[in-house]
């Protein structure tokens, strides 16, 4: 998994890249914590990100948690499978998929 | 067009390709058949539904005016597609078809009561049932599971339900895992490690809400179990258990139902919780009580029930129950710890007992001792625990 940052202002865009599971959940999380202070608007690029298991579903949940309390997130460009997985899983509901 | 009635309502199966040329007589057939038999619901079966046009839309929009609970079920991907994109799927209830999965060639990774589990690829196992009967309860814990997962609880991503030969399977994300069970027989020294983490993990889970409706109620089965004790115990004891259970308030707190050291499990670094199919909410009492029995009741007349159902020594189960309780509880207060396990115990000995009877336990030597263990236990405890709370 790769993420790659794109950050102006309040604004910060992760591009998460490969396959966000149980050996690589954690370092988007510890990345998460890291850059998201001050930040009021969020978004998920997920255009290149072809699994998510369910620990990567948590540090997703986690996201949205923060960002309740702080600003806004959005989840864009979502592959196919991942999608599925948003929809089977209920999270298409609690979070805002572009 | 083929029209069957099963409880009341009435299913209609589309088939085919409907598109301007056939779906006036579609629906003229339709209606012919809604007019013949009385029904309080409609239902399409889109089985064999290859193709549906505007114009064959139109006619469900229409058959919906008239019925407005109408569903439709066992959609084609092809077909849901069209329904998806035209936003049917938002307007009504349509259930996609299940996919049809072969485990020939796949690896059989365990083997339950109920089911076998194989290896599909990378990331997925299906479990297939044994009966196609089950299918209400494989629904229903996909249900729990997924409302689980929603609220953050670390559990496998239930994804579909396929067809498997005749009967049915649930698709999981694989885990690379070991139980908590196996992770204490390998390292008995290490159990204190295995205990703050087990604990973590159920307080996360007691501190979880759950919207009304969402998990069953324990108390109200429960209140089931002492029920059926009052043709077994004396009048004053059956009497006062229930009142016991009666009294516990009801709360919107999750509970797993049935967290024992096989049903958590360790990946990497992550603890994670599996079988879902017992999620309720209550009173943490109830989950305490369950994990007594577990861990203690289970194996009191004989040590090998514990160790063939949880792999693990009788004693090394009580003594994990028994730290797990007091951190739990945040104390080291013997005495505390004491009296909410008797609490524990109250419900516990209750359940045993009515499960033992229920399984013609008065017909076997070891029933018999259960029941009689139950009995001195109950008599015992129910004179002096006052509350089931804590």
């Amino acid at each position: 998994m790769n993420v790659i940052k794109e950050s102006s202002g309040s604004q910060l865009t992760l591009r998460i890249q490969g396959r966000l599971d149980t050996t690589t959940a954690p370092q988007l999380e510890t990345e998460l914590k890291a850059s998201v202070e001050g930040v009021t608007a969020l978004v998920l690029d997920l255009a290149e990100l072809a699994y998510i298991s369910s620990a990567g579903l948590r540090v997703v949940l986690m996201a949205q948690k923060i960002m309740n309390k702080q600003g806004t997130m959005v989840v864009r460009n979502v592959d196919p499978n991942v999608l599925e997985v948003f929809e089977v899983t209920g999270f298409s509901d609690i979070l805002t998929i572009e | 067009m083929n029209g069957t009635m099963e409880q009341n309502v009435l299913k209609l199966e589309f088939s085919g390709h409907i598109d301007s040329s056939n779906a006036p007589a579609a629906e003229a057939e339709a209606l012919a058949q809604i007019e013949a038999q009385p029904h309080e619901g409609l239902i399409l079966d889109c089985q064999d539904l290859t193709y549906i046009s505007s114009a064959g839309l139109r006619v469900v929009l229409h058959l919906r005016k008239l019925e407005p609970e109408l569903k439709l079920v066992n959609v084609s991907s092809e077909v849901y597609e069209i329904l998806s994109m035209t936003g049917f799927t938002e307007m009504m209830p349509v259930e996609k078809a299940y996919r049809t999965l072969s485990t020939e060639g796949c690896e059989a990774i365990g083997r339950g009561a109920n089911g076998t589990v194989y290896r599909i690829d990378r990331d997925t196992v299906v479990k297939v049932y044994h009966s196609a009967d089950c299918l209400p309860d494989v629904q229903r814990e996909r249900e729990l599971a997924r409302k689980a997962l929603v609220l953050g609880i670390p559990t496998a991503i239930p994804y579909d339900v396929v067809r498997v030969g005749e009967s049915y399977g649930s698709v999981f994300e694989l885990l690379n895992s070991r139980s908590f069970s196996k992770l204490i027989a390998a390292d008995p020294d290490g159990m204190d490690t295995y205990v703050d983490l087990y604990v973590d993990l159920m307080q996360k889970m007691h501190s979880t809400h759950v919207k009304p409706g969402d998990m069953p109620e324990m108390k109200g089965v429960a209140l089931g179990w002492v029920e059926f004790l009052r043709d077994y115990l004396p009048p004053e004891q059956a009497e006062k258990l229930v009142a016991l259970v009666e009294a516990v308030p009801e709360r919107d707190t999750m509970l797993h139902g049935d967290y024992h050291t096989n049903n958590i499990v360790m990946q990497n670094d992550e603890v994670l919780i599996i079988d879902m199919d017992t999620l309720c909410v209550g009173h943490p009492i109830f989950e305490l009580a369950s994990m007594y029995l577990g861990f203690v009741a289970f194996g009191e007349v004989d040590p090998n029930v514990t160790l063939s159902f949880l792999k693990l020594p009788h004693e090394t189960a009580v003594r994990f129950w028994k730290k797990a309780l007091a951190k739990y509880l945040g104390t080291r207060d013997p005495e505390a710890v004491r009296a909410v396990e008797e609490k524990a115990m109250v419900i516990g000995y209750a359940r045993l007992m009515r499960r033992t009877i229920r399984r013609d336990g008065f017909h076997t030597e070891e029933g018999r001792a259960n029941i009689e263990l139950c009995r001195t236990r109950l008599a015992d405890l129910l004179p002096r625990v006052d509350s089931l709370t804590f």
